[in-house]
């Protein structure tokens, strides 16, 4: 795949303050790429000099073999953002509003963008109505229009789910996984379910600084410590010291009722299943499950984040 | 682009109230102060004695204290149309969607200065109807109407780009329209300063700076290549520095 992003130890400062510190990444043509980090991580900030709104104090954005700036006209048809708070005018309507960002590129065919754009994104039964009247959900779904309408091979959407109901996050991701067919989709959030269920890639990053990235499987397998195993026992039994198979620690342990599950974390990596579940039936253990499990991404990223801290 | 530009923002001050109320205020207060200086000029010929051969000006106490008059409410209302050009888009966070586009700064800037100016022509056409009034009743002395026009015209220019300034530094509108009203007027004061300063060189770098006594020439007909260069110079500045201010997100 080729690259169609690489951006190259940028940092930006601001007075007294570092938001973003030489943070480098890249991203391929045609993937998703989730942006990941807690709140005040400084997603927004590499969001904005990702798409020319923001220049880098120090570093360098190619974007489609280009150099990006503030000042790079000729790629600003290309990139379409959706900020973090869309950037509509609620005296407009949504036909109208896209009609303008349209002509705004330099669109030849605006009444056929703005029909296309209406109809994949199902605004079509709200093109006649104020912005300002719409649920926040259609706000939304008017921002990414926006980002849309001119046809841009690449799109960054900042925290797009920020403040939605249930419902329209599954429409959003919905919406997503279909723009990913043909475009490259730059998309940030502090969610890790969200980014894990549409990204096939994705970039950690926590107070300024990149702290991974790559493809998702990637980061699994690099980061991945140890061998997990999911143990399920009868209500009352106690777990004994597994000390004997090797170092270990109990990162979860809950009770379903009928049984007690323990997630044990082994420091090797070794699968060790037959051994414990040997040993766990010998000490008089009534097993009722065995069950070797991957990480989650979410222990991962909070290992990642609290790590550093 | 400046035309897509200008459009949605004529657009948006026609489909507000706010521009209906400020043509429906400009319009009756002029009304009322037209009507007062005519009731106030008639008053004036009857009392003039039989022998008093100088007649009194008709274009100098009704049409250029009208105009005059204009310039002075133009002090609230040129602020009232700025206020809201670049303080609401910078709150809303709308200036994003320019940025994103190839759209250069200074076509925004002079898109909405254009759009801006016509409301206040809008304005101004409402005026028209006194000219044709007085016409209609018999005077025909209109010599310096198409000056008038054009001095208040100019001078509108030059607020609206001080407004444009203006709106540009703050995300409040409140503070935007109160700072343009108090640069205005602290134009206005420069040229007192010169009428008060009794060094010769002082007193006419002052008149030249404040925007008065361009105004007042302009007003009379009197439109020389010094207030052209005034008027253009001033406004390509605010201009400039709007544009620059604009450019404070690069810092």
């Amino acid at each position: 795949m080729d690259k169609i992003l690489v951006v190259d130890n940028i940092t930006k400062e601001y007075p007294g303050r570092t938001a973003v510190s030489q943070v480098s990444f890249e991203v391929m043509k045609g993937s998703v790429h989730g942006f990941l980090g807690p709140n005040g991580a400084g997603k927004s900030t590499t969001m904005k000099m990702i798409a020319g709104l923001l220049p880098p104090t120090s570093g360098k954005i190619t974007f489609m073999g280009e150099n990006l700036t503030t000042e790079s006209h000729s790629l600003k048809n290309k990139l379409g953002l959706l900020p973090e708070n869309p950037p509509l005018y609620f005296d407009m309507t949504v036909e109208k509003y896209l009609g303008f960002v349209a002509k705004l590129h330099g669109v030849t065919n605006v009444k056929s963008n703005v029909e296309k754009v209406l109809t994949s994104l199902s605004l079509t039964d709200v093109s006649k109505r104020l912005i300002g009247n719409l649920s926040k959900g259609y706000k939304q779904r008017v921002g990414l229009a926006q980002a849309l309408v001119y046809d841009a091979p690449f799109i960054i959407l900042d925290e797009p789910s920020n403040g939605l109901d249930p419902e329209a996050v599954v429409e959003l991701r919905v919406i997503i996984r279909k723009l990913a067919l043909e475009k490259t989709v730059l998309f940030s959030s502090h969610i890790l379910s969200e980014v894990e269920q549409v990204c096939d890639h994705i970039t950690i990053i926590h107070q300024g600084k990149i702290r991974a990235s790559g493809d998702i499987q990637e980061i699994h397998r690099k980061f991945r410590q140890g061998f997990v195993v999911k143990i399920g026992m009868a209500p009352g039994d106690v777990l004994p010291d597994l000390n004997s198979i090797g170092k270990y620690e109990i990162t979860h342990r809950h009770s379903l009722g009928h049984e007690d599950q323990y997630h044990v974390c082994f420091e090797n990596e070794r699968d060790c299943r037959a051994e414990l579940g040997k040993m766990l039936v010998s000490s008089g253990v009534r097993l009722l499950t065995l069950q070797a499990e991957s990480p989650e991404l979410e222990e991962l990223f909070l290992h990642m984040t609290e790590k550093k801290k | 682009m400046i035309w897509t530009l200008w459009k949605k923002e004529v657009d948006s001050y026609y489909s507000s109230p706010l521009a209906y109320v400020l043509i429906g205020l400009f319009s009756l207060i002029t009304g009322i102060i037209f009507f007062n200086l005519l009731v106030t000029y008639s008053d004036g010929i009857a009392a003039i004695p039989q022998n008093m051969t100088e007649p009194i000006s008709f274009v100098e106490e009704v049409v250029l204290r009208l105009f005059s008059n204009i310039n002075f409410l133009f002090l609230f209302f040129v602020p009232l149309i700025t206020m809201r050009l670049f303080s609401e888009e910078r709150k809303a966070e709308t200036l994003d969607l320019y940025w994103m586009s190839p759209v250069s700064d200074w076509q925004l800037v002079l898109a909405k200065g254009l759009a801006a100016l016509t409301l206040i022509l809008s304005m101004l056409l409402m005026t028209v109807i006194y000219p044709l009034i007085i016409f209609g009743v018999g005077v025909r002395d209109f010599t310096l109407l198409g000056s008038a026009y054009l001095g208040v015209g100019l001078n509108a220019c030059a607020y609206i780009s001080l407004g444009l300034f203006c709106s540009s530094l703050s995300n409040n509108q409140i503070i935007a329209g109160l700072l343009s009203i108090l640069s205005i007027m602290f134009l206005w004061m420069i040229t007192w300063g010169g009428h008060l300063n009794s060094n010769y060189l002082v007193a006419e770098v002052f008149t030249y700076i404040g925007i008065t006594s361009h105004f007042e020439r302009t007003l009379r007909g009197l439109l020389g290549t010094q207030d052209l260069i005034y008027y253009a110079t001033f406004i390509f500045t605010f201009g400039f520095l709007t544009v620059k201010s604009l450019g404070r997100r690069n810092w």
